[in-house]
């Protein structure tokens, strides 16, 4: 393997010292001279008509600077369909739907104009269940225009109509082999129903956006998103204004794990701005984010197994139902994505796949750290054990017999490469100690272990464009658009530079996520930063260092292949002659030759075409991390609580770019893994979410993860040929394998499957009475 | 408007004088008034402890604290931590043991620990655990804000007291 200088390194962050002195600002810290605070009306039915709405109230209100509803909206709809107008205008579809907003001197003032805001409702029928919408014919409509609405242009299929099922936006099928052959030939068919919740994401820093009109009629937005360019476009088409004059900043983002992609905040604070001529400051509050923030879809999965006596997989069939909320969002493109956790892994012979996304009278729902995966392989893995326990194999070996190996298709058709499934298996199967028992029970607690794999993609067809600035003093500027959300992308990208200019990290600056200044990139989702921006940045490095060699060769008279670069100096092979890069400047800072050194790197993730009906194609993700999780948990057989008092996580991200990192991004995917294991969920009674607060609905705190020396993190190699020095992307995936690993561990300390999210105390204590009242031991 | 009071508050060493309403929380003192924005807001209820800030050097929630309340108390914000630019030791642990994602907890949690080491200087993991438990981070799960935490415990045992 090459030796690197900077990659594969734990260099610490280079944005820690902002952060741990509290300087590092979010745009949420932003105070701008004259700025107004937006807040937002929102309807208290599923839904309504919207028969009336009295403004003037509110309007006379001192201090009151500007109230817009539905009317003032744009024409044009949000989301990949274009299914929602940014305030409702005749319907709201679920409960909390923007309705109103109001721009006021204080927060106090438009919450009090809220308040004299009259909206006359006219019930409707709602429809919360996705099997029920989805039926044949449905009653409840909540779309009857679906057909009618624009839609995002993609380079791959995705949406797909039925017009007897007038709630289904998506439906991805895939196809390979005969799978009613299949199950024939199998020994043994499984057939079970798994459920995951709706979730919340929960990042810290409240969805916001502070709008400011500029005196040419353009617009700048400080938004808290990780796609800072679709948000930029979408305000050019919502606003009618050209792309010159609309300028979107994200500062850092604290926290956002998918769920910032929504373009109802940014807009709402913009049409506020646009109207009052004033900045326009809008936060979320922790309610309104649980309302209308974006959280991740339910998901109902049906899969059937047929297989052989030795545990080798003959036939699949998954049914995968998404109830994706009132307004399609990046659901859409999650009901496709989330099918490739059930492709990147195993070999299935005849496998076919039905996935759909569903309108509900619901919060609308998008991305969610694993994008579908996490919920497709909570049932996919499960399911494995139960096999496994079933037949009398290992649930170690069933995965062995059936993990794709390198070369061989996977169920769309695509090449597998780069996969490190079966040596992350290994990992924290020999790390938990497999092969023995769990530690002797004590009083009603009963110990097990348990274990998943999983993976998750990075989606195809986008791009990042990367451009880098020499400074006079040898400094080297990255502008680039991958935001900082915690994930550290600010210090693997200046590895990366660092490692390309032969220099440390701390001579790189980071310009990043501000569409006046740095260039175009699809955004910080899908785990594709490190792959994609960090692939543009290695191009953009040898641009500017082109540069560099050519103005270098004539002043040192000798031909560019034979400089190189290092520490701000360029080398001549073969001589002692040095130049430094300082001295290609004069001193008032510009080139002797020229007037800046940059250079610029695009780099275009694969795309190639595949079929709408089957689903196959030679490449329809650009790449899969693999990984594993080995857990043990303690489960209290009086009360049903449930502890995970250890776990092993392994991913392959190719080359790690920077390995604490890496780690970092196990142990807080493993702590979401808990929380969705155990105990997160969005409660909804008639379709108004009810635990909506942190009090209500519980993320993990320190008390609720093993302590450190349980918890190891290990890195698994299998590079990608494609890859920056064979990196790819992963973060995602510390979350996806978590929940099977806890609720194998569970059955096999008690008997108990559960197999709808989440593994609540009731749950676990209620089917602990069952399997008692069968006969079956409990202690 | 007969209800705003004038007070001073004592942060981080320097007193202010601010308008308040009775109702108006420390946090939004801190953070409007006083452009002290390290102190973050998460969910102004009290439950996620990103705006936890010492005053008298115990942990408190400032969004549920009022201001008047901490009138004649010393508050300390993240901002007043280092000394002339010399990092806290809870700061630098933080970084070097890559503590720190997407920093909107950071602030909260390294003030609930240095109040932690402060009236605690041997804390074993589970007091470091409870300690922090009403700080959430959705992004490190935990593991090395806590090994952050014991290594400035234990760099401190090896000082003779």
């Amino acid at each position: 393997m090459t030796e690197f200088s900077v990659i594969g390194r734990s260099v610490p962050r280079v944005d820690a010292l902002e952060k741990v002195t509290g300087k590092a600002k979010y745009s949420v810290d932003l105070k701008l001279p004259g700025m107004l605070y937006a807040k937002v009306l929102r309807s208290p039915y599923p839904h309504a008509r919207i028969v009336r709405i009295d403004i003037s109230g509110a309007e006379k209100l001192a201090k009151v600077r500007g109230v817009v509803t539905g009317k003032d909206a744009p024409e044009e709809g949000v989301g990949w369909i274009r299914d929602r107008r940014i305030l409702a205008r005749d319907k709201v579809r679920f409960v909390g739907e923007a309705v109103a907003a109001v721009a006021a001197d204080s927060i106090e003032a438009a919450e009090e104009a809220l308040e004299l805001i009259k909206v006359e409702y006219e019930e409707l029928p709602a429809v919360f269940d996705a099997e029920e919408a989805m039926k044949l014919h449905a009653p409840v409509v909540l779309h009857p225009d679906l057909l009618k609405y624009t839609r995002t242009p993609l380079p791959y299929p995705l949406y797909r109509f039925d017009p007897e099922r007038p709630n289904v936006y998506v439906h991805r099928p895939i196809r390979k082999g005969d799978t009613e052959k299949g199950f024939e030939e199998s020994d043994l068919i499984f057939e079970n129903r798994f459920s995951t919740p709706m979730a919340q994401h929960s990042c810290l820093e409240l969805h916001n956006a502070i709008a400011v009109p500029e005196p040419e009629g353009g617009l700048t937005v400080y938004d808290s998103t990780h796609v800072m360019h679709a948000h930029k476009a979408d305000l050019c088409r919502l606003f009618r204004l050209p792309p010159s004059k609309v300028r979107v900043i994200s500062l850092y983002i604290g926290g956002c794990f998918g769920g910032k992609a929504g373009m109802i905040v940014p807009a709402i604070a913009s049409l506020l701005a646009l109207k009052t001529r004033r900045p326009v400051k809008l936060v979320l509050s922790r309610d309104e984010v649980f309302l209308d923030g974006t959280s991740r879809e339910s998901m109902t999965i049906y899969i059937k197994d047929g297989v052989k006596k030795d545990g080798t997989l003959l036939a699949r069939e998954i049914r995968m139902i998404l109830s994706a909320g009132a307004y399609s969002g990046t659901t859409t493109l999650v009901a496709k994505n989330a099918t490739f956790g059930a492709v990147g892994t195993y070999r299935v012979p005849n496998f076919k796949l039905d996935s759909y996304a569903v309108a509900t009278n619901t919060p609308p729902t998008g991305a969610f750290r694993g994008f579908g995966s996490t919920e497709v392989l909570w049932a996919i893995e499960s399911q494995m054990d139960m096999i496994a326990e079933e037949l009398g194999i290992d649930p170690l070996e069933i995965r062995r017999r059936n993990i794709l190996k390198e070369g061989e298709e996977d169920v769309c058709g695509m090449k597998t490469h780069s996969i490190g499934a079966r040596e992350c298996l290994e990992k924290v199967a020999e790390w938990i100690e497999w092969d023995k028992e769990p530690l002797k029970e004590e009083g009603s607690w009963k110990r097990g272990k348990g274990i998943a794999v999983g993976n998750k993609y990075t989606m195809v067809a986008t791009r990042s464009v990367v451009n880098v600035k020499v400074h006079q003093d040898a400094a080297i500027e990255v502008r680039h658009s991958a935001h900082e959300v915690g994930q550290g992308g600010n210090t693997i990208l200046a590895q990366i530079a660092a490692e390309e200019f032969g220099t440390s990290v701390d001579k790189i600056r980071m310009v990043f996520t501000d569409t006046a200044i740095t260039p175009f990139d699809a955004g910080t989702i899908s785990s594709r930063s490190t792959f994609h921006t960090g692939n543009a940045l290695r191009l953009a490095c040898q641009d500017v260092k082109r540069r560099i060699f050519e103005t270098a060769s004539e002043r040192l008279k000798v031909p560019s292949e034979d400089l190189s670069l290092r520490e701000g100096v360029v080398y001549v092979k073969g001589a002692d002659k040095t130049m430094k890069v300082a001295d290609l400047f004069s001193p008032a800072g510009f080139l002797l030759k020229g007037g800046e050194l940059v250079g610029s790197g695009t780099y275009a993730g694969p795309l190639e075409s595949e079929d709408a009906d089957t689903g196959q194609g030679k490449r329809p993700v650009t790449s899969y991390a693999h990984g594993a999780n080995a857990v043990e948990v303690m489960v209290n057989v009086e009360t049903g609580e449930v502890r995970v008092v250890r776990n092993g996580t392994s991913f392959d991200m190719g080359q790690p770019i920077n390995p604490k990192l890496c780690e970092g991004q196990m142990e807080g995917g493993l702590a979401m893994g808990i929380g969705g294991a155990l105990y997160e969920e969005m409660v909804l009674s008639n379709g108004e979410v009810v635990n909506s607060s942190f009090i209500d609905y519980k993320c993990p705190s320190s008390l609720d993860v093993p302590t450190c020396g349980d918890v190891k993190s290990m890195i698994a190699a299998a590079p990608h040929q494609e890859g920056p020095y064979g990196a790819k992307g992963f973060s995602e995936g510390g979350l996806v394998a978590v929940a099977p690993a806890i609720a194998n561990a569970i059955s096999r300390a008690t008997g108990v499957r559960i197999r709808d999210l989440p593994i609540t105390r009731e749950k676990v204590l209620k089917m602990l009475r069952s399997i008692t009242g069968t006969g079956k031991e409990v202690d | 408007m007969s209800s705003k009071q004038l007070i001073e508050l004592r942060v981080n060493g320097e007193i202010h004088e601010i308008v308040v309403e009775p109702r108006t929380t420390l946090l939004h003192v801190l953070r409007e008034d006083l452009g002290l924005t390290g102190t973050k807001e998460g969910c102004n209820s009290g439950d996620c402890g990103a705006c936890t800030v010492l005053i008298d050097n115990h942990p408190a929630v400032s969004c549920l604290t009022l201001a008047i309340e901490a009138q004649g108390k010393e508050i300390l914000t993240i901002e007043g931590l280092d000394q002339q630019g010399r990092l806290h030791p809870l700061q630098q642990a933080f970084i070097d043991h890559y503590a720190v994602q997407c920093g909107f907890c950071t602030p909260g949690m390294i003030l609930s620990a240095k109040a932690l080491l402060d009236r605690n200087s041997h804390p074993t993991e589970e007091e470091v655990r409870e300690a922090i438990s009403g700080n959430l981070c959705r992004c490190t799960g935990y593991v090395k804000i806590v090994e952050a935490i014991l290594a400035v415990a234990n760099d401190q045992q090896k000082v003779p007291i």
